[in-house]
């Protein structure tokens, strides 16, 4: 019933045989080694599991990998190039926006999609945008505060 | 001049790992050989196991090993009962279950799903018992026993020594505090006040669930990675289970995905050791959400509390009356009674003060340490009553806590004497920061009404209590560091890095926390009690302290100088006509580019103060919180537009760490105050997941939160330091609920607030009206 | 999850012959974003899934001045959010998902499958009940069309039949003068499921101010969503008046069917009802007397 599915995962194309009924998250965690993303409430409210397929946010924890089958993924991994950390990733550690830093990767990707697609965002965007990701520790206000951070500083450099 | 590092906000160590993905979390890390463990839980709250066949589920194919009662009846190498105060929880269930989710079995397989097909094979025959599921109906006379008997440990925790179970009764604990004469207090006041309040048990909803890695080595001894906040008491524990040395377990933590409270004590592990005892292969345990759930609660609980008070607003007397639910297992419950009844009467001046605080047991899972600790459930009776009893008396809610907050040198109410107290500044910033006084005229044609509401608490932190720490400074000055505080995300590697690096004139590169391995660092009680800054940060620099005295007696030696005339300071030593890098004192010493020096700190609190005076807390947390709301008069919805925490943090080491502690312990308040609560049908939790239990999302945080941080600076904590952990999170719910009175004149006692407790509260006051005016 | 094979047709005809080959055992997978629980949780272990997605004609979303609107079943919630389309022609549809759920499930979900799945508490059905929306199934005699109001039975019951797929939903352009207004009311976190949805639409006469059509559709008060017809036969063919509105909305509240549950009880559910409607009725008045073409 297996079968093999063709992922560019953080544009490394990997092939790999799963079952059906297996989660990207599983795929991408324990095929994969990725261990960024991860398993939270299991139910797609929390967004620990967040991964991007085809650059939208996916909860990877609902999420078939069958269904992946030819899909570009992007992972926290993916973020930093050559040791440099993405503005996001360097913007949260300046604000503040974690603690015990378990939903980070996915507030980090799930902002990412987003800046993404509407680089100058309201802080009502960012805001319904992000809602479905929970920080627990409760940082909301500084993982705002750097999502703001770095759409002012495209702002700048869009000007 | 080197730029400063106490009170700077430097970037966090962890920080880097986490943000990239790359930090290790329990579940993220692989172990040769590991097998899937899994649990078989209670189907009933309450019953007698009758038999137990477990016989189908080793049979089923890669199953590597089932544990059941059978393997600790009569095995006098294993003793199977443990708890951190009573010996009242067992491995699995040995004689009856207690609440609907005791683990009755455990399953190791190659596979998960080999695993969940073991649990399923297993047969047990219930002999089902009546069952109690809120403190009212336990304490009746009468009513279904949770214990017949407890176990009470020879060598108990010095703080809880002498609270004993009641025989035949569901009291687990009963506290006392009683000063002056409250009857008399009663009587010579003006007014009294009785209220009752209760809140929902509720969960800490660490993203991360409870995980644990266990096996045995050749020889037997016991290696155990947990995703827990106390690392020592769980080697205690598994050393008295097992009959092992201590020296024979070993336990270690990795990054933790959050714990508030919830990954105290023994979780998972007694399970696993005994799982991979007998599968003689690493266990791994990873909970699911919902039993996460099963695990741990904070305290449901009910409150009725008294107060006298004087026309002018002095209070002159108040009983409380605290009934905590612990569910069925006692766990730190006891302490979480005792703490709540310390502080039941709150932070102000009272000279006739009784307080009776039962935990009990129920047919519930059981609750436990939840950041706030017993008093969030205090404080939320008495800071909303103080507003009802400042509504009667016509006076300003602040004034009246002004008037009768604790202050420098007041006397607590058992006795002692308080001093750091930064209360009534806290209390004043918060209120400013909302615009106390500020009144917006009202649209009378809108549904919409905005209040204002404040709170303040006072709480203990563990004492007696311990830790210590190493420092060992390498060859080339730069040191590791050896702590047992575990960082759950509060910021703990940076802020007790950033004490060392101050201490020993290093920077923050030169200082490495070493990983958490009971093998390796010193013993600390717990990281919990928001006592780690305080304690642990002391520890810190003692160490370094001694590593200095080290330094200068060799610079001595070495340099055939008086002791008195080498000076360390600013990462170098100084001795008359010349400065020494560290690096050249250490190889001076070995002849060699190697060797360490190793500097050692301790701090051990004791219940009774330097001056020899009682002392319940080695430090107090006082702090205050205000909030301004915006309630939907015809749906009964709430806006919280602001809110304002203020604490006393001694000295802020890292005060964005300290924001982050009050704002987030703001969040977690704002969840528990409008719909946090686990809800129970008949002994079954019908809402264990997150679309049904609903945690506070961006969407739902006030608009605003500000920290406000008043600092009247410790002379024991490193550089002033106080702990702020928990202090936020306490007075959020009252603070909120005394805005909506505010707001619109309903007062809400029980938790969760509601839209449609306010609804109908409303409804209520407007029927109230119209017989009136019949 | 229990293990399944996992199907993938490529035409809605193969896809409703497995249906058929397959019974009971079979599922249609689409955005999965609610199958996923409930195969997850073990409530349902189907051991075939049948795939949907790579079928092309049920994608996209089309609109014809006359016809007016037509969503593919695989339409996603993301889609109606953020189509210029959508934003033009029922920009309440695009507002309405700018809540719904969260940003990954509006990713993954797809219209299609909010509607069949007839999950109570949702806010789409009553949106498009109230714009007189259809649906069209295929099976694998043939394709029919019914209203949307008809496929709504029960909890997570449909009147599909086993073999049957949603294909594409119709939402007919809307009479001129026509306004609607949808209020998602949560009882917790605003991200929280709805505990009550409410939508009211009204179509005018050309003096503004009379009610020709009024539709008053109710979400999470009863098994199904339901029109609440007592009050919305109070509102037509009369002059629009707040006193009316207010006596419609006490109707509606003893018309639905609520059950206590987490989100609320009966009683402050029906007091709900009764607010909302009051909130909803004016906004959908000012908005049909304002009608330029969208709504």
């Amino acid at each position: 019933m297996s079968r093999f599915i063709t992922l560019s995962v953080n544009e490394v194309s990997r092939r790999v045989e799963v079952e059906p009924r297996e989660t990207l998250l599983e795929v991408i965690r324990d095929h994969l080694g990725l261990t960024g993303a991860k398993l939270g409430c299991d139910i797609q409210v929390c967004g620990a599991c967040t991964l991007l397929v085809s650059g939208k946010p996916v909860s990877s924890c609902s999420f078939l990998a069958v269904d992946a089958d030819g899909c570009e993924v992007t992972s926290i991994e993916g973020l930093s190039c050559n040791g440099r950390l993405h503005r996001l990733q360097e913007a949260f550690i300046e604000t503040g926006g974690l603690q015990c830093g378990f939903c980070t990767p996915g507030f980090i990707l799930t902002a990412k999609a987003l800046l993404d697609e509407q680089p100058h965002p309201s802080e009502e965007q960012i805001k319904k945008y992000m809602a479905g990701n929970l920080c627990r520790c409760g940082c909301y206000q500084e993982i705002l505060d750097a999502i703001q951070k770095v759409a002012g500083r495209r702002a700048v450099q869009n000007g | 001049m080197k730029d400063q590092m106490i009170g700077s906000s430097v970037r966090r160590v962890d920080h880097e790992a986490k943000v990239t993905g790359r930090a290790q979390y329990l579940a993220d890390m692989k172990f040769p050989g590991v097998c899937c463990g899994k649990i078989l839980r209670s189907p009933i709250a309450h019953g007698r196991i009758r038999g137990m066949d477990a016989s189908a589920a080793l049979r089923v194919p890669g199953v590597l090993a089932v544990v059941t009662r059978d393997d600790f009846l009569n095995n006098s190498r294993i003793d199977p009962y443990y708890g951190p105060v009573f010996k009242d929880q067992s491995i699995v269930a040995l004689d009856k279950v207690r609440f609907m989710g005791d683990p009755v079995a455990g399953v190791a397989a190659v596979t998960e799903s080999a695993a969940e097909e073991a649990l399923a094979a297993i047969q047990v025959d219930y002999e089902e018992l009546p069952a109690v599921f809120d403190v009212l109906e336990a304490r009746r006379e009468g009513a279904p026993l949770v214990h017949e008997i407890i176990r009470v440990p020879p060598h108990g925790f010095e703080d809880l020594a002498g609270l004993r179970p009641k025989e035949s009764s569901n009291i687990c604990t009963h506290f006392q505090l009683t000063r002056g004469d409250v009857e008399r207090g009663f009587a010579e006041s003006d007014h009294v006040f009785e209220d009752v309040f209760t809140l929902p048990d509720t969960q800490h909803s660490s993203l991360e669930a409870h995980a644990v890695v266990a096996w045995v080595e050749p020889g037997g001894r016991i290696v155990v990675w947990s995703t827990t906040q106390n690392p020592f008491v769980i080697r205690t524990q598994l050393s008295n289970i097992f009959r092992v040395p201590v020296s024979q377990v070993r336990v270690l933590v990795p990054y933790i995905g959050g714990g508030y409270g919830g990954k105290l004590y023994p979780k998972l592990e007694p399970l696993a050791v005994a799982l991979a005892l007998k599968a003689q292969r690493p266990v791994r345990i990873v909970l699911s959400r919902e039993e996460v759930f099963l695990t741990i609660t904070k305290h449901a609980a009910h409150i009725r509390i008294k107060t006298g008070v004087k026309n002018d607003g002095t209070l002159w007397g108040r009983e409380c009356e605290v009934l905590l639910d612990t569910g069925a297992y006692a766990e730190i419950g006891p302490r979480v009674a005792k703490k709540s009844g310390y502080t039941a009467a709150g932070p102000y001046r009272i000279p006739h003060v009784k307080i009776n605080s039962y935990c009990m047991y129920t047919h519930k899972p059981p609750a436990g340490a939840f950041r706030g600790f017993g008093v969030s459930q205090s404080a939320w009776a008495c800071e909303s009553q103080m507003d009802i009893i400042a509504a009667a008396l016509k006076m300003d809610p602040l004034e009246l806590r002004l008037k009768n907050a604790y202050e420098e040198g007041d006397t607590f109410a058992t006795g002692e004497t308080l001093t750091n107290v930064g209360l009534t500044d806290c209390i004043k910033r918060a209120a400013r920061a909302v615009g106390w006084g500020d009144r917006r005229p009202r649209n009378s044609s809108s549904p919409l009404a905005r209040g204002k509401g404040l709170a303040c608490l006072i709480k203990a932190t563990i004492t007696p209590s311990l830790s210590s720490a190493l420092v060992k400074m390498n060859e080339d000055g730069s040191v590791n560091v050896y702590t047992g505080t575990i960082e759950v995300g509060q910021g703990s590697e940076t802020v007790l890095s950033q004490i060392v690096a101050e201490e020993l004139g290093l920077t923050m590169e030169q200082v490495r926390v070493a990983p958490m391995d009971t093998d390796v660092v010193p013993y600390d009680l717990t990281t919990s009690s928001s006592r780690s800054t305080f304690h642990m940060g002391k520890a810190m620099q003692l160490a370094c302290q001694d590593l200095k005295g080290q330094l200068r007696e060799l610079a001595s030696q070495l340099y055939k100088v008086p002791k008195d005339q080498v000076r360390v300071e600013d990462g170098k030593v100084t001795i008359p006509d010349a400065s020494l890098s560290y690096r050249e004192i250490l190889c001076t010493r070995f002849g060699m580019s190697g060797g360490n020096l190793v500097g050692q700190g301790v701090v051990k609190t004791s219940m009774l103060s330097p001056t020899g005076e009682k002392s319940t807390s080695a430090f107090w947390f006082l702090g205050a919180g205000a909030a301004e709301v915006e309630v939907d008069r015809e749906t009964g919805r709430v806006r919280v537009l602001k809110y304002a925490s203020a604490a006393d943090v001694g000295k802020a080491i890292h005060p964005l760490g300290c924001r982050q502690q009050l704002e987030g312990a703001a969040v977690t308040g704002v969840g528990q105050t409008f719909f946090e609560q686990m809800v129970f049908d008949n002994g079954q939790l019908i809402n264990p997941n997150f679309i049904d239990y609903v945690l506070p999302s961006l969407l739902d945080v006030p608009e605003v939160i500000e920290s406000l941080m008043v600092e009247v600076p410790h002379p024991e904590g490193p550089f002033g330091a106080k702990g702020i952990g928990e202090t936020g999170l306490i007075p959020v719910a009252p603070a909120i609920a005394n805005a909506i009175y505010d707001a619109v004149g309903v007062r809400i006692k029980d938790l969760p607030i509601t839209p449609e407790k306010i609804f109908m509260a409303l409804q209520a006051q407007r029927e109230g009206t119209t017989l009136e005016d019949r | 999850m229990k293990n399944f094979e996992y199907l993938e047709p490529r035409s809605v005809q193969e896809a409703c012959q497995l249906l058929r080959q397959h019974g009971e055992e079979a599922r249609i997978f689409a955005g999965g974003t609610s199958l996923s629980i409930v195969m997850k949780q073990g409530f349902f272990q189907p051991k075939y899934l049948v795939n949907i997605k790579k079928i092309p004609d049920l994608t996209g979303i089309r609109w014809d001045p006359k016809r007016g609107l037509t969503l593919g079943a695989l339409v996603t919630h993301r889609e109606l959010e953020t189509s210029p389309l959508i934003q033009e022609t029922f920009p309440i549809l695009s507002q309405i998902e700018e809540d719904v759920a969260n940003i990954r499930v509006r990713v993954m979900g797809t219209v299609g499958g909010n509607l069949a799945y007839a999950e109570p508490l949702t806010d789409l059905p009553q949106i498009l009940i109230a714009l007189e929306a259809s649906i069209r199934v295929a099976g694998p005699d043939g394709d029919r069309t019914m209203s949307l109001e008809e496929l709504f039975v029960d909890y997570y019951e449909t009147s599909l039949r086993p073999d049957e797929i949603l294909t594409e939903v119709l939402v007919p352009t809307p009479p001129p003068r026509t306004g609607i207004e949808y209020i998602r009311f949560s009882s917790s976190s605003v991200i929280d499921k709805p505990c009550l949805g409410t939508a009211v639409r009204f179509t005018l006469e050309e003096d503004l101010e009379t009610v020709r059509t009024a539709r008053v559709v109710l979400g999470c008060v009863a098994p199904t969503p339901l029109r609440a017809r007592q009050a919305e036969a109070l509102l037509e063919g009369k002059r629009y008046e707040v006193q009316r509105v207010k006596e419609a909305a006490a109707f509606a509240s003893r018309e639905c069917k609520p059950v206590s549950d987490l989100r609320g009880s009966e009683a402050y559910k029906r007091e709900m009802v009764r607010v909302l409607v009051t909130r909803a009725a004016p906004r959908a008045f000012e908005k049909a007397r304002a009608f330029r073409g969208q709504v």
